[in-house]
């Protein structure tokens, strides 16, 4: 069963994403900002991380670049959650570290497409 | 020894004489004596013009008319003109010629010689018959002798002194008249002049005006009580008119009788009058008359001289005066218009020095014409950052390169002017002589357009953080529907599940709705970034086909995909390529029921500048061309009715055609009622990288 970190500060996105994920057979443990979603990413020894972009303290660009620099942290798969599918917004997930980038609101099957292509064999159990 | 002292007298006082009625009063007052014992003595002069004799001066006859002429033909005075020798009539009454004035008596009519011309008669009578002894026709004959000496001086007197006259006034004249070119004054002096010249008392004169073929009375001389300037006659009307006409000088003896006479001038009772016309070779230019007072006065050879040697000079004066004045209203009127312009103008010479500026300018610049003047414009008005700017335009526009910019100018006080800036040279006979800058103040104008362009990107900014606001709560009651009706068969309750699907389905439309919303409001805002990236087209047609799979599965329709494979590569922006290619198929698909939509893409022109046409064809509802013409307007479905029936945001076109504009392509439709459209979609194949300032980020 693979150990996800959402990063996510509003309050319903967590509660709705994280229930959606764990009904998928996810273990998901959750951060409410950019500081602590570093914090519990270098500790936690997840297989994937959820990072929203927008966040309080350090914003989710930030927060990769913190979690690539850091040695226990550097080869986790991110995956990068934005509002609009802003054109830009892309590479610049891609340029703070993150391995994939995905638009809220959140289309639960391509999500988990682009999960499973990440975690390899180490997918969800269902 | 009496009769020798009035004779004494009679000499002194034709002596002191000068001029020739002073003669003939000196003459008459001498004989008039009571000495000598005569009822009337009188002196007749001939009229050169006419002939007739006009009683210049007499005594013994009260009331006598003053300037009293008698015709050829009749008098006793006549008889020493026809003969020249002295005639005594005894009995006056016994005589047919005599012009009776008495019942008795006898007369003596003595010839008055000057320079051996017979210039007129010295008439004596007596009431008494037989009054005459041969000694009284030795003093008459003694008498006239002396008077005709006397007039012949004075005469010669009189032409020397008019020749020296006409002479200084024609001088004067002359000069006076290369001097003044002020029509008013000079047209005054003119007259004046010629008045002189031809020593009488009244004058006027005309310019003739071409245009309405009419005399107008410019200056006059001691003419009457009624100033008759600017009284106008048509050509031939009255004496100018006729002279004006017949463009040669005439003269009429006596105007009141005169047939020709205008009814301006009824009132008018000269006697004698001479006109001339004005004429520079052969063209008119206007016409001056002559008259006197005094009925003795005619105009003869000698006034025709003068008038001929004095009218083509005034002539030529007149009408330089004129062009002069012309020009001079000509010159007044544009510096009327240039002092009165809102806009501020400055006229500079080639060294770009000011030569004058109008009020505007001083207004705008806070400088007075007086500072300026003779200082280097581009010192006064200008700015570190626009002088290098202002000092090329003022050249190229000495190059003859008129400048339009819009630019920033210094104000006297340091503060700075919007202006737009216009430079010309200014060329007088092929020769360039300078420049003239306009600038109109636009900084009221600049400010307006900075205010509504900022209200309008508060409104855009506006739509676009309510939109961006309303995603979030949209966002959960997507994700919490989508939520429950996983969980519905789980909890037991799948009779909610139909609900749930309204619900999810409305926050996906709202959704799609809001986010063409920000889409629009970002390009109108200016804040739509173009993100380019080179990517294959086979698999981005490949992909937009899939993702419209479902929509035209769902009215029956076929889609066919062709040119995918040839297509090559583009370079443009991906996303906003997707979302308009997304927007004309779902279109299609909407507006056409178990039909063809026909998705293609090709190139063309060469490959380095070439562009990619994608086009979207099918046999669906079609379009009017009124239709077609608010297509692509925001919220403009075809018809009000067109969304209700068949759903959308009405906005997709509108983003489609503002997309493919931000990337210098364009869309465009075909369309035929009841038939199908065609939307084409072109592109650069190479699209330009652009980035607005300050896009909207984050969530």
């Amino acid at each position: 069963m693979a150990r996800i970190l959402l990063v996510e500060d509003n309050e319903m996105n967590r509660d709705m994403l994280s229930r959606r994920l764990q009904r998928k057979g996810f273990e998901i443990e959750m951060a409410v900002d950019g500081k602590s979603g570093v914090e519990m990413g270098r500790a936690g020894k997840y297989d994937l991380i959820l990072m929203d972009m927008s966040l309080p303290e350090i914003d989710g660009w930030e927060a990769t670049r913190q979690l690539r620099a850091a040695a226990e942290t550097a080869d986790v798969p991110i995956i990068a959650l934005t509002a609009h599918a802003m054109a830009g917004d892309r590479e610049k997930a891609l340029e703070a570290g993150c391995n994939d980038y995905d638009t809220k609101p959140i289309e639960l099957d391509r999500l988990l497409g682009k999960m499973a292509a990440l975690l390899g064999n180490e997918g969800a159990d269902s | 020894m009496k009769r020798e002292n009035a004779l004494l007298r009679l000499s002194t006082g034709i002596a002191e004489a000068e001029s020739e009625t002073d003669v003939c009063s000196a003459v008459v007052a001498g004989l008039y004596d009571a000495a000598l014992g005569y009822d009337f003595v009188a002196v007749l002069l001939v009229d050169q013009a006419t002939g007739d004799r006009v009683l210049v001066a007499s005594e013994g006859w009260k009331d006598a008319p003053p300037g009293l002429r008698i015709r050829p033909g009749q008098g006793l005075s006549e008889l020493p003109l026809l003969d020249g020798r002295i005639h005594y009539t005894p009995r006056v009454t016994e005589e047919t010629r005599y012009l009776p004035t008495r019942n008795e008596g006898s007369e003596a009519d003595v010839p008055i010689l000057a320079n051996r011309e017979l210039v007129g008669v010295l008439v004596v009578e007596s009431n008494r018959p037989d009054a005459f002894d041969e000694d009284d026709l030795k003093i008459l004959t003694a008498a006239a002798n002396q008077a005709g000496i006397a007039i012949g001086r004075a005469r010669l007197l009189r032409a020397e002194r008019a020749r020296a006259d006409e002479q200084e006034a024609l001088r004067a004249t002359m000069a006076d008249l290369a001097g003044r070119l002020d029509l008013g004054t000079l047209l005054k002096a003119v007259l004046e002049r010629a008045v002189r010249l031809l020593g009488v008392s009244h004058g006027e004169l005309a310019i003739y005006d071409a245009e309405t073929e009419e005399l107008e009375i410019v200056a006059n001389h001691n003419i009457g009580r009624k100033d008759t300037t600017g009284t106008r006659m048509k050509l031939g009307e009255g004496a100018m008119g006729h002279a004006a006409r017949t463009h040669e000088p005439l003269l009429i003896p006596d105007y009141r009788e005169w047939s020709g006479r205008s009814a301006q001038y009824a009132a008018v009772d000269f006697h004698a009058v001479m006109v001339a016309p004005l004429l520079i070779g052969g063209h008119l230019v206007g016409a001056i008359a002559f008259m006197d007072k005094d009925p003795a006065r005619q105009f003869g050879p000698e006034d025709l001289r003068l008038l001929n040697l004095f009218a083509p000079q005034a002539a030529i004066a007149i009408e330089n005066a004129r062009l002069f004045t012309a020009a001079q209203h000509q010159r007044q009127y544009f510096q009327e218009l240039v002092d009165n312009n809102p806009v501020a103008i400055v006229t500079l010479n080639e060294h770009h020095d000011v030569v004058s500026c109008n009020p505007s300018f001083e207004k705008l610049y806070g400088y007075t014409q007086a500072e300026v003047v003779g200082r280097n414009l581009d010192d006064l008005i200008t700015t570190e950052a626009s002088r290098a700017e202002a000092v090329r335009y003022t050249k190229q526009a000495l190059e003859q390169r008129p400048v339009e910019v819009i630019s920033q100018r210094r104000h006297k006080d340091g503060t700075l002017v919007d202006v737009e800036v216009l430079g010309v040279p200014v060329i007088v006979n092929g020769k360039r002589v300078g420049l003239m800058a306009l600038y109109h103040d636009i900084t009221a104008l600049l400010k307006a357009r900075r205010e509504a362009e900022e209200a309008s990107r508060a409104k855009s900014q506006f739509l676009a953080s309510v939109s961006h606001e309303l995603r979030t709560p949209l966002n959960a009651i997507i994700g919490y529907s989508e939520l429950l009706g996983e969980e519905v068969e789980e909890l037991g309750v799948a009779q909610l599940g139909d609900d749930l699907g309204r619900i999810h389905a409305s926050g996906r439309l709202l959704l799609s709705l809001i986010n063409d919303i920000l889409d629009l409001s970002k390009v109108e805002a200016g804040k739509m970034e173009i993100h380019c990236e080179t990517f294959p087209l086979a698999p981005l047609v490949k992909e937009a086909a899939a993702t419209v799979g479902p929509l035209v599965e769902k009215n029956a329709n076929r889609l066919v995909v062709e040119g995918a494979a040839a297509a090559g590569t583009m370079h443009a922006d991906r996303t906003k390529l997707m979302q308009m290619l997304l927007n004309l198929l779902s279109n299609a698909c909407k507006f056409t029921r178990q039909g063809t939509i026909t998705f293609s893409v090709s190139r063309d022109g060469a490959d380095g500048d070439g562009r990619v046409v994608f086009r979207v064809r099918d046999t669906g509802i079609g379009m009017t061309e009124e239709q077609m013409g608010k297509l692509f307007q925001a919220f403009s479905q075809a018809e009000a009715s067109t969304a209700s029936r068949y759903g959308g945001t009405g906005l997709g076109l509108a983003i489609t055609k503002r997309f493919s504009r931000l990337m210098d392509g364009d869309v465009v439709v075909e369309s035929t009622p009841g038939t199908g459209s065609t939307f084409t979609l072109t592109l650069p194949a190479v699209v330009r990288d652009s980035a607005p300032a300050g896009a909207l980020g984050g969530d």
